[in-house]
C-alpha cells in the first residue's frame, strides 16, 4: 500500500506508552488483523532507525522473570512527525501499476492465452474473498477483523469487476495491443 | 464425477431447456445442489440465473430436461404436489415482494405454519422465535410497507427457514439493499443454513454475496459453466 | 394539442388487455347512464296527456311519469357505481404511467389532457350509441316531442361524455401533482369522503330540480317518489357506515383469533382498508332494500288487486307497472353484480405480482381463491342481514297499512336477500379465472 509505513504505524503503537519489540510486533498483529504479520527482525531494525533519526529513544531494559528487553519510547519529534504522517491524506492512486493488466497484456504480445489467465486469476480471487468472508463472518469476529476483511474483500471485489468487463473485451483488446 | 464416497447430489437439474416466448433462457444447463451446501449462482443479467432458480424450485416447468429431488422428477409432478413440496421441503427469497403487504411480521413468518395446520398461538409463537435468530426483534408487529429493506429482507428468510426447509433458494436476496444491510442479511443466511444444514441456491451477480458460498457456478448464454471456465468471451 | 392525442392513442395501443377492458366497460357505462338520462329527459320535457304506444298506458299521464323518471334516475345509481369502478381498472398501472410522463418532462395539464384523451373516446362512443338509439325511439314512438325534449337529448348527449372525462382527469390530480405517482411505501387510506356526499346532494339536487319541471296538478303535495329517494339516500349512506365498519369489525376480530390462512389473509386486508369495497357494497345493500320491500309491496300490491276491491280500473295497468318496476330493480341488480364482479377482478389485477409470488413460495391457491372470496362475503353478511330486514319492514308494513290492512305478511320476501347475498358471492367468483391466471410464474420476471 503507497505511504503505509513501518515506521509510522510502530511510531503509533509507542504512543500509548514505552514498549519493548516483542510487545510491538505482538500488539502489531492484533491491531491490524489479515495484515501480512510483521518479522521480529524487521520491527528491530526498524526500532534502531527510529532512534538513529531521533524518532524514539531508549528507556531502558525490562527483564520480567525473562529474558533482558529493550524498551523504546517515543520522542517529541517522532510525535510530531507521527501527527504529521496520520494527517496527510494518502495520495489516490498516483500510478496505475497493475499486475494483472501488465500480465495480460504481456500475454497477448507473447503470443499466450489471456483468457486462460483472466479465469484462473478470478477463481483465485474468489476463493480468497470465501476466505475472508469466513473469518469476517465467523461467530464472535470482532470489529477490527470484520473492518479490515471488508477492506480486503472490496478491493477483491473490484479486481473481479474489472477482470469481468476485461474479458468480454479480450478481443478489441488483441487487435489494439497487435496494432500498435 | 460421484464416486462412492460422496452421496448423490440433494437437487439435480440436467440439460434444462426454457424460453420465455422467442427469448431463449435456458440453453441446456445442468446443475447440482448437494444436501447442506451453499451454491452460489452468478453469471451476467439475462443470463438466466432466475429461471434456473425457478426451475430447479419447481415453480416453472422447463421445456426439456429434468430436475431431480429426493428421487423424485419435479418437472413431472403436479402443481398441488409441486405447492405442497415448496411449502414443506422447500424455502422461497426474493429480492423483494414476497411478504403479504396486510399481514404482520409475525403473521407473514407465521404463514407457512398455519397452511401446514399448525394452530395459531403456536405458529406466532414459533415465528416469534425464528424472527429473533434473524435479528428482527421488536419488529412483529410491522407491516411490511413499514419495514425498511433490510427488515424485509430478514422476515422473509425467518419465513422461508420456519418450516425447517431443506432447501432454501434465494434469488438476488440482498439487490435491494445497501452493502451493510446485504452484509446482515447473507451473514443471517449463511449462519442458520450451516446451523440447521439446510441448502442454499444463491442466485446473485454480486462477487461480495457469492463469497458467503461453498461453491460457484456460472451461468453463460444460460448453461452453466464451471467456476474455470467462467469469463468464455462472445465472439 | 395533436402531439397529446398521438401520444395518448400509442399509450393505449401499447398497453396489455387491462386497458382495452376498461375503455370497453367505460363505454358500456356511458352508454347505459347516457340511456338512463336520455329516458329521464324525454320523459320530464312531456307535458300534459299524451297517447305513447308503449308500457300500457303508464307513460301517459303526468303523475306516472313523474314515478317512471324517479327510477330511471334512481337506477343511475348502480350505473354510477359500475362506471367507477370500470375507471378504476388497471388504475395502478395508468398512475404509474402518467407519473412517468410527468418525471419525463410532461406538464401537469399535458398529462391531463393524455389521460383526458384515453377515457373521452370511450365515454363519447357509448354517449353516441344510447343518444342515436333513443333519438331513434323517440321518433319511431310518435312525434309527442317538443323543442324541450330535443334541447334535453342535445344537452345529454354533450354533458354526459364531458363529466365522465371530467370525473376521470379528476380522479389523477395525485399523480397529476406529483411526477412520483402515488406509489407510497404505506398506502394512504380510502374514506367515503366529502366527494362522497357531495355526489349525493348533487343527485339529490337534479332530482329535485327534475321534479320541479314535471307537469302536475295543482294542488298535490309531491310526497311520494321524493319520500322514497330521500329515504334511499339515507339508507344509502347508512349501508355505507355499516358495510365500512363491518369490514373492519370482522376484520380485526377474525385476525386476532383465526387460525385459517385464508380467513387471516382476507381479515387482514379488511382491517387494512375497510372502506376499499364499500362502494360497490352500498350498492348491493340499497337493491337489497329496495329489492325486499318491492317484493313485499307487489304481494300486497296483487292480493288488493285480486280481492276484487278495484274492479273497475285496469288490471294490465297495475301489473304492467310491477313488471317494469320489477325489471328495472333486476337491471340495478344485475349492473351491480357487474361492478362487483369488475372491483374484485381489478384488486386482482392490482395485486398480481404479489399473488405469483405467494404461489411461488407456496401458499396454494385455493387457500387465496378462499380469502378472496371471503373479502367480500364476511364484510356483506351482515349488511345484507339488515337490509333484508329493512326490506321486509317495509312490506310488512304496507301489507299492515294498504286499504286498511290486514293482508297477508309477505314472508317470500326474505328470500330476496338470501338470493342477493348468494349472487354477490357468484359474482366474485367469477374472477376465480382471473387469479389462476395471475399467479403465473411469468409474473415473477417483472420486479
Amino acid at each position: 500500500m503507497i505511504g503505509m509505513s513501518t515506521r509510522h504505524i510502530l511510531l503509533g503503537l509507542l504512543a500509548s506508552g514505552p514498549s519493548h519489540g516483542y510487545d510491538l510486533k505482538r500488539r502489531h498483529d492484533e491491531r491490524f488483523p489479515q495484515a501480512r504479520p510483521l518479522a521480529y527482525g524487521q520491527v528491530y531494525t526498524t526500532l534502531q532507525r527510529l532512534v538513529r533519526d531521533g524518532l524514539a529513544e531508549i528507556e531502558g531494559t525490562d527483564s520480567d522473570g525473562g529474558p533482558e528487553r529493550t524498551v523504546y519510547r517515543t520522542t517529541e519529534t517522532g510525535s510530531r512527525e507521527l501527527a504529521h504522517w496520520a494527517a496527510e491524506i494518502a495520495p489516490p492512486a498516483p500510478f496505475v501499476t497493475n499486475e494483472i493488466f501488465a500480465k495480460v497484456v504481456v500475454a497477448i504480445l507473447s503470443g499466450g492465452d489471456p483468457a486462460a489467465y483472466l479465469r484462473a486469476q478470478r477463481a483465485a480471487h474468489m476463493r480468497r474473498m470465501r476466505e475472508l468472508t469466513a473469518v469476517k463472518s465467523a461467530p464472535g469476529a470482532d470489529l477490527a477483523t470484520v473492518l479490515s476483511a471488508d477492506f480486503a474483500l472490496n478491493h477483491l471485489d473490484a479486481d473481479l469487476r474489472w477482470m469481468t468487463t476485461t474479458a468480454a473485451r479480450l478481443t478489441t483488446l488483441t487487435a489494439e495491443v497487435d496494432a500498435a | 464425477m460421484n464416486n462412492a464416497a460422496t452421496p448423490g447430489p440433494l437437487l439435480a437439474a440436467r440439460d434444462l431447456v426454457k424460453a420465455h416466448g422467442r427469448t431463449p433462457a435456458l440453453r441446456g444447463a445442468s446443475l447440482d445442489l448437494r444436501a447442506g451446501e451453499i451454491l452460489a449462482v452468478t453469471g451476467a443479467s439475462g443470463s438466466g440465473k432466475s429461471t434456473l432458480l425457478h426451475c430447479m424450485a419447481g415453480i416453472v416447468r422447463p421445456d426439456r430436461g429434468s430436475v431431480t429431488y429426493g428421487g423424485q422428477r419435479l418437472d413431472r409432478l403436479p402443481e398441488k404436489r409441486l405447492s405442497e413440496l415448496r411449502r414443506t421441503d422447500f424455502g422461497v427469497v426474493f429480492q423483494f415482494g414476497q411478504l403479504i403487504p396486510e399481514l404482520t411480521a409475525l403473521d407473514n413468518v407465521a404463514l407457512p405454519l398455519l397452511l401446514a395446520g399448525t394452530p395459531r398461538s403456536r405458529a406466532r409463537e414459533r415465528a416469534g422465535e425464528w424472527l429473533e435468530r434473524f435479528g428482527a426483534r421488536g419488529q412483529e408487529e410491522l407491516r411490511p410497507g413499514e419495514m425498511s429493506g433490510g427488515q424485509a429482507q430478514r422476515t422473509a428468510l425467518a419465513r422461508a427457514l420456519v418450516t425447517g426447509p431443506k432447501v432454501v433458494f434465494a434469488d438476488e436476496p440482498t439487490g435491494a439493499l445497501d452493502s451493510l444491510a446485504g452484509e446482515q442479511v447473507m451473514t443471517a443466511l449463511a449462519h442458520t443454513a450451516r446451523e440447521s444444514g439446510t441448502a442454499v441456491l444463491l442466485i446473485t451477480h454480486d462477487a461480495r454475496t457469492a463469497a458467503y458460498a461453498d461453491r460457484e457456478a456460472s451461468l453463460h448464454d444460460g448453461t452453466v459453466v464451471t467456476e474455470d471456465t467462467v469469463l468464455e468471451v462472445t465472439p | 394539442m395533436t402531439a397529446d392525442l398521438r401520444l395518448a392513442w400509442h399509450l393505449v395501443r401499447g398497453s396489455d388487455r387491462h386497458e382495452w377492458w376498461r375503455i370497453a366497460l367505460t363505454g358500456v357505462g356511458a352508454l347505459l347512464a347516457t340511456g338512463l338520462a336520455l329516458g329521464a329527459v324525454v320523459l320530464a320535457s312531456l307535458r300534459g296527456h299524451h297517447a305513447i304506444p308503449v308500457a300500457d298506458g303508464l307513460l301517459d299521464d303526468p303523475g306516472e311519469r313523474a314515478g317512471v323518471v324517479a327510477a330511471l334516475l334512481l337506477l343511475m345509481i348502480p350505473v354510477l357505481g359500475f362506471l367507477g369502478q370500470s375507471a378504476r381498472l388497471g388504475a395502478v398501472h395508468r398512475d404509474r404511467r402518467l407519473a412517468g410522463l410527468r418525471l419525463a418532462g410532461a406538464t401537469p395539464w399535458q398529462v391531463r389532457r393524455i389521460a383526458a384523451a384515453e377515457t373521452g373516446p370511450a365515454c363519447l362512443a357509448g354517449s353516441a350509441v344510447a343518444t342515436v338509439l333513443c333519438a331513434l325511439l323517440v321518433v319511431r314512438t310518435g312525434d309527442h316531442s317538443s323543442v324541450w325534449t330535443w334541447t334535453g337529448i342535445a344537452v345529454v348527449a354533450v354533458g354526459m361524455p364531458v363529466v365522465g372525462t371530467l370525473t376521470g382527469v379528476l380522479a389523477l390530480r395525485r399523480v397529476v401533482a406529483s411526477p412520483l405517482g402515488t406509489v407510497r411505501r404505506v398506502r394512504p387510506r380510502t374514506r367515503p369522503g366529502l366527494m362522497f356526499f357531495g355526489a349525493v346532494a348533487l343527485f339529490l339536487g337534479a332530482l329535485f330540480a327534475s321534479y320541479l319541471s314535471l307537469d302536475r296538478r295543482p294542488g298535490t303535495v309531491p310526497t311520494g317518489p321524493m319520500l322514497v329517494v330521500s329515504g334511499l339516500a339515507l339508507a344509502g349512506a347508512a349501508a355505507l357506515w355499516l358495510v365500512g365498519a363491518a369490514a373492519r369489525l370482522t376484520g380485526r376480530l377474525l385476525a386476532a383469533r383465526t387460525g385459517s390462512p385464508a380467513v387471516l389473509i382476507a381479515a387482514e386486508r379488511l382491517r387494512d382498508d375497510p372502506w376499499a369495497a364499500a362502494r360497490t357494497h352500498t350498492v348491493v345493500l340499497l337493491v337489497t332494500v329496495v329489492g325486499t320491500g318491492f317484493v313485499g309491496i307487489r304481494r300486497t300490491l296483487l292480493e288488493v288487486l285480486g280481492s276484487g276491491k278495484h274492479v273497475s280500473e285496469d288490471l294490465s295497468f297495475y301489473t304492467t307497472g310491477l313488471d317494469l318496476t320489477a325489471a328495472a330493480i333486476g337491471v340495478g341488480l344485475v349492473i351491480t353484480l357487474s361492478g362487483l364482479a369488475v372491483g374484485t377482478a381489478e384488486s386482482l389485477a392490482t395485486r398480481r405480482r404479489t399473488l405469483a409470488v405467494q404461489a411461488a413460495v407456496g401458499v396454494p391457491r385455493a387457500v387465496l381463491g378462499r380469502a378472496l372470496l371471503l373479502e367480500t362475503a364476511l364484510p356483506l353478511a351482515p349488511g345484507v342481514l339488515v337490509a333484508g330486514i329493512g326490506g321486509a319492514a317495509i312490506g310488512t308494513g304496507y301489507a299492515s297499512l294498504a286499504e286498511g290492512g290486514g293482508w297477508s305478511t309477505p314472508w317470500t320476501a326474505l328470500l330476496v336477500p338470501v338470493a342477493v347475498y348468494a349472487a354477490s358471492l357468484l359474482a366474485a367468483a367469477t374472477a376465480l379465472p382471473l387469479l389462476h391466471r395471475s399467479v403465473r410464474p411469468a409474473e415473477l420476471r417483472y420486479a
